[in-house]
């Protein structure tokens, strides 16, 4: 569905994306995950033909893509990073002229803003002027306005900043049912637990370059960390510490704020071990707890950086 | 999908509040201040006696009719003229170019003529004479043909209230006030430009958000800009035919023909706005707030040349930067209006439409080269 070999984009000196390829198949709901200003908004961009590159090949739907391919364009949604919508026209009058873009019959459209105005949650503020909307509505309008000539390949350029937890799982539920339905979707995003809940396959990013990519568990399963555990302690003497850091299976552990943190090597498990060493040392615990490695993990084991700083 | 394109546009314009305050309200305004600042001057101008000279040839002194008149018409008192003699036209001429009167009569085969240097109110009013003078020894000696001898028809005929009321009563007003509306018109129609700035930069991916979405749709781009700029002409021409509504039926200002002239003027300059503030969106990233400002001061600029505030700033300028006043479309679109109203001839006034649309074609030549580039370094 989408083929990008190679791409090399220069702002003047800066050189915002460094040999990108990417390929998306039909029906994948596709993450792009990377810290600000590592290009993905740059690569959306040059896939639409919206910017100028360098070097590279762009294909979308097995065509070169192009500013005037508008075969292509139909096909496609658009849900840009920057709110894009007029000022003096209310929700419902926004949407119906996206809409409007793409399907030219009034009555053909209007079931489509409906659906469109439910899919947002804006059936309260339809006449709403956007100045009324708070952020988070504004986000969700811009959604609307991207999404609601039904289109097979949506672009969503991190959609949900500034939307309240409850709209972003409705909004997610959405993207789930527009993928559902047949439309293959390429997602950005700085929240990686969002990514993780919701992509079929995942890029990481970082300056340009794509790191690693794959599914979570692909993802996860290229680094060291395994198992990551918790345990409640609000004291626990240095010597202790020390020794859990010896035991076999345990790649680093730290103290602090009353918890001890340890992360595992690879396959290991090694809260057994852990717990054991305490009891036997008299050191008092609360809770226990323990996850999976998340891609902050492989961002922080690949780039030497947080994922969120 | 250009339908939509079209009627949200104008829903769009109509909504906008900057539009709405400086094309629609600030105008309204002017107009009234004027309207009240000035709602005196007319007459005051009027008592102004023109300078002006007759050659004194023996031809002149056996014409009974024209000795007598302009006699009339330079009483002290009434007329309008203050009458030098000159012994030979030459003279006559030199006085003219040393601007000591403004034009001077002379009969030549038996027919009065008008000599003047120039093109304004004064030599407007003095030509307009003649032409009544003309026009009335016609009539008289028709009625002495018919041998219909009624004297105090006649000598009615060459009261000096007559030429005074004449002349005041004509389609032509000598009025000093009538060009501070003109003036005004034409800065209405340079504010078109605010519906050029937004057409452009609602096209331009690097211009807003909005651009940027809307070349991402698979409308092309012509149509579109057409559309958008079509929509907003609608909606400046509504704004144009409002203010005009405005002068002539509360203010009662009379622009001297009938409106569809003046509309049709209107609609060059407004194009010619439109055109301006494209050209201006289009060959710059700056800021809009920036745009604006150029805009705006700009249009006042030039309105402030074509007389808006200063009455008579627009013969100085053309007669010392004559290609500074061509260049002022503001100027073109009053001058065009006076043409309108002073003149029967309609010569200078298609003048003044060219050279408009001649500015409309250079702008939108230069903002189309700027509008086919449609992917952009940076956005
Ligand atoms: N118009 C521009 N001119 C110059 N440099 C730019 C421009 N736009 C982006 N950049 C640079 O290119 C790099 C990539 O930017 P881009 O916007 O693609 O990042 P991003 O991953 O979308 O970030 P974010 O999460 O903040 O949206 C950044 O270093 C940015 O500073
Ligand atoms: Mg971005």
């Amino acid at each position: 569905m989408i083929h990008v070999k190679n791409l090399v984009k220069r702002y003047g000196k800066l050189v915002a994306l460094d040999h990108f390829s990417l390929d998306v198949q039909d029906g994948e709901i596709f993450g792009l995950l990377g810290p600000n200003g590592s290009g993905k908004t740059t690569a959306i961009n040059c896939i639409l033909s919206l910017l100028t590159y360098d070097k590279g090949e762009i294909s979308l739907f097995g065509e070169p893509m192009s500013p005037t391919n508008y075969k292509s364009k139909k096909k496609i949604g658009v849900v840009p990073q920057n709110v894009a919508v007029f000022n003096e026209l209310t929700v419902q009058e926004n949407i119906d002229y996206f809409c409007g873009l793409y399907v030219p019959e009034k009555a053909a459209r209007k079931p489509l803003v409906e659906e469109a105005i439910e899919f947002a949650g804006l059936a309260d503020f339809r006449r709403f002027l956007p100045k009324k909307l708070s952020g988070g509505l504004l986000r969700r309008l811009n959604i609307a306005c991207g999404i609601a000539h039904k289109p097979e390949l949506i672009f969503l350029d991190e959609p949900t900043v500034a939307v309240d937890p409850q709209s972003r799982n409705s909004i997610l539920e959405g993207i789930r049912a527009l993928n559902a339905s047949g439309a293959t979707i390429i997602y950005t995003s700085h929240y990686m637990e969002e990514v993780e809940q919701l992509c079929s396959r995942i890029m990481i990013m970082d300056k340009g370059r794509a790191i690693a990519t794959g599914t979570r568990e692909e993802l996860t399963a290229l680094i060291h960390t395994g198992e990551k555990l918790t345990v409640e302690t609000p004291a626990l003497p240095p010597a202790i510490l020390e020794q859990i850091r010896n035991l076999p299976n345990v790649l680093r552990a730290d103290h602090g704020d009353g918890h001890l943190k340890a992360d595992c090597k690879g396959d290991g498990h090694p809260i057994i071990d852990v717990l054991d060493l305490l009891r036997q040392n008299n050191v008092s615990f609360g809770q226990v707890y323990s996850e999976p490695p998340t891609l902050n993990d492989v961002f922080l084991e690949i780039t030497g950086k947080q994922l969120r700083d | 999908m250009f339908g939509n394109i079209y009627c949200k546009r104008i829903l769009v314009s109509v909504r906008n509040k900057g539009t709405l305050i400086w094309t629609w309200i600030f105008p309204l305004m002017m107009a009234t201040l004027f309207y009240f600042a000035f709602s005196g001057l007319q007459d005051a101008e009027l008592l102004k006696t023109i300078p002006a000279g007759i050659v004194v040839s023996e031809e002149y002194e056996s014409d009974t009719a024209l000795r007598t008149t302009l006699q009339a018409v330079s009483d002290p008192e009434e007329g309008f003229l203050e009458l030098h003699t000159y012994e030979t036209r030459e003279a006559a001429a030199e006085a003219l170019t040393s601007g000591e009167i403004d034009g001077f009569f002379s009969l030549e085969n038996g027919s009065p003529k008008l000599s003047v240097s120039k093109n304004d109110l004064n030599q407007t009013i003095l030509k307009s004479f003649l032409d009544q003078y003309v026009q009335t020894r016609h009539a008289v000696i028709s009625l002495l043909e018919k041998g219909d001898t009624d004297v105090s028809q006649i000598l009615d005929l060459f009261q000096t209230e007559t030429w005074t009321e004449e002349l005041s009563l004509s389609k032509n007003v000598p009025s000093e006030t009538v060009n501070y509306f003109f003036a005004l018109l034409a800065m209405v129609c340079m504010y078109g430009g605010f519906q050029g700035l937004d057409s452009v930069s609602y096209l331009q991916a690097n211009l807003s958000p909005l651009g940027a979405r809307r070349t991402l749709s698979p409308a092309k781009r012509f149509p579109m800009v057409f559309f958008d700029l079509l929509a907003a002409l609608t909606v400046h021409m509504a704004c144009m035919l409002f203010l005009l509504a405005y002068l002539v039926l509360i203010l009662r200002v009379d622009f001297g023909t009938g409106l569809v002239p003046v509309i049709v003027t209107c609609l060059f300059g407004s194009f010619l706005g439109m055109s301006f503030g494209s050209f201006v969106t289009a060959i710059s990233r700056a800021k809009e707030g920036v745009k604006v400002a150029v805009i705006i001061s700009v249009s006042l600029a030039c309105s402030f040349g074509a007389g808006m505030m200063v009455s008579g700033i627009n013969y100085k300028i053309a007669k010392t930067l004559p290609v500074l006043a061509w260049l002022n479309p503001a100027a073109r679109i009053s001058d065009a209006l006076y043409c309108l109203y002073y003149y029967d001839g309609y010569g200078q006034y298609f003048l003044n439409l060219g050279i408009l649309a001649a500015m409309t074609l250079a702008f939108s030549i230069v903002t189309a080269f700027f509008l086919r580039r449609q992917r952009y370094e940076s956005i």
